[in-house]
């Protein structure tokens, strides 16, 4: 795989890591309470500022932390087998996404156990500094793990086939497009807009960006199977 | 005289405890401010709000939290939309 095809895979996996939205709802519940509790609009930027670094951090060290395990695991040439089983995890992951991602429900509930809700709920709340707001951006990533595993290990396949300093670059790609979500909800509470109007927007569209997640998961499966699995069996790609 | 009245919490698997008027006030007021409304119309309609809870409780003598704030959701509804929508999403956002 040349390394513009390999980057266009990132690109793809980070989009769909982007259009889940654990993430963006915690920072949604922090700037509110933020706001609510009068804090300054300094603080509420240093607060969500930090819950984006910890964010940003996390799927650093998640990506980085899949991608050295394959490669110690299979080296620099992975098995047609461990192609396909990605691949198999893709189109599983991308139909649970359409099935479970969101609970049927108003508001934007996701899968996540109830007790877990409440748990990020309160921790949102409670957080008043900025460190606190990092480890909520990092626990806010790992709380995702079940369904960004498929975008991550995708990536980390890609990735460890590529020389050592387009790896960097991958992860940097990777990093920034799985942010944009959170990149973007920052700037508008940053420029002073209505979180009834966010939320609205995330609440009227759940159902589209789920199922764009869960599409994004199949299509990217489909690609990454027909090129790396049937391409080079039949010798064709 | 403030009345005193029991508020029976979620799924009744923890103990009743007292209605206490103040922290509905600030939930109110919080989400007033979450809607980015100046403090002073925050804390009048927090106040107006509380007093038709305060007269729905006077009432029914048995409510549970959730009736609290399904009332007075659908009373800040009227002073303010944009607030009664956050303070309604705000369990419901995770």
């Amino acid at each position: 795989m040349d390394i513009a095809s390999s980057l266009a895979i990132v690109t793809l996996a980070g989009l769909i890591h982007t259009s889940f939205q654990l993430s963006v709802s915690v920072l949604t519940l922090l700037s509110g309470h933020a706001i609510g509790s009068k804090h300054s609009h300094a603080r509420l930027m240093r607060l969500t500022t930090s819950f984006l670094f910890g964010a940003g951090l996390m799927t650093v060290l998640l990506l980085s932390f899949v991608a050295l395990v394959l490669l110690s695991l299979f080296g620099l040439h992975t098995p047609q087998v461990i192609w396909a089983m990605t691949c198999g995890i893709m189109f599983g992951v991308g139909i649970s996404v359409w099935l479970f991602y969101y609970r049927h429900e108003k508001g934007t509930t996701l899968w996540i156990p109830r007790e877990l809700a409440s748990y990020l709920t309160e921790r949102t709340k409670a957080t008043k500094v900025s460190g606190e707001a990092f480890g909520l951006g990092l626990t806010s990533v790992i709380g995702e793990i079940i369904f960004i595993i498929a975008p991550l290990t995708i990536s980390g396949l890609v990735l460890i086939q590529l020389p050592a300093v387009w790896q960097i670059v991958g992860i940097v790609i990777y990093t920034i497009v799985s942010m944009l979500s959170l990149i973007t909800v920052w700037m508008l509470i940053g420029g002073g807009h209505s979180l009834s109007r966010i939320q609205h927007w995330r609440e009227t569209n759940k159902h589209f960006m789920q199922f764009m997640s869960g599409a994004g998961l199949i299509i990217l499966g489909f690609f990454v199977y027909v090129f790396e699995v049937l391409g080079s069996t039949t010798g064709l790609i | 005289m403030e009345v005193s009245f029991d508020i029976i919490k979620r799924g009744g698997k923890r103990q009743s405890e007292p209605f206490l008027r103040h922290k509905l006030h600030a939930s109110i007021v919080a989400a007033c401010l979450s809607a980015r409304t100046p403090e002073g119309q925050a804390e009048s309609t927090a106040h107006a709000v509380c007093e038709h809870v305060v007269n729905w409780l006077s009432k029914h003598p048995e409510v549970t939290s959730h009736d609290i704030r399904v009332v007075a959701g659908r009373h800040l509804k009227n002073y303010h939309p944009e607030a009664a929508y956050l303070y309604e999403q705000h369990r419901i956002t995770i």
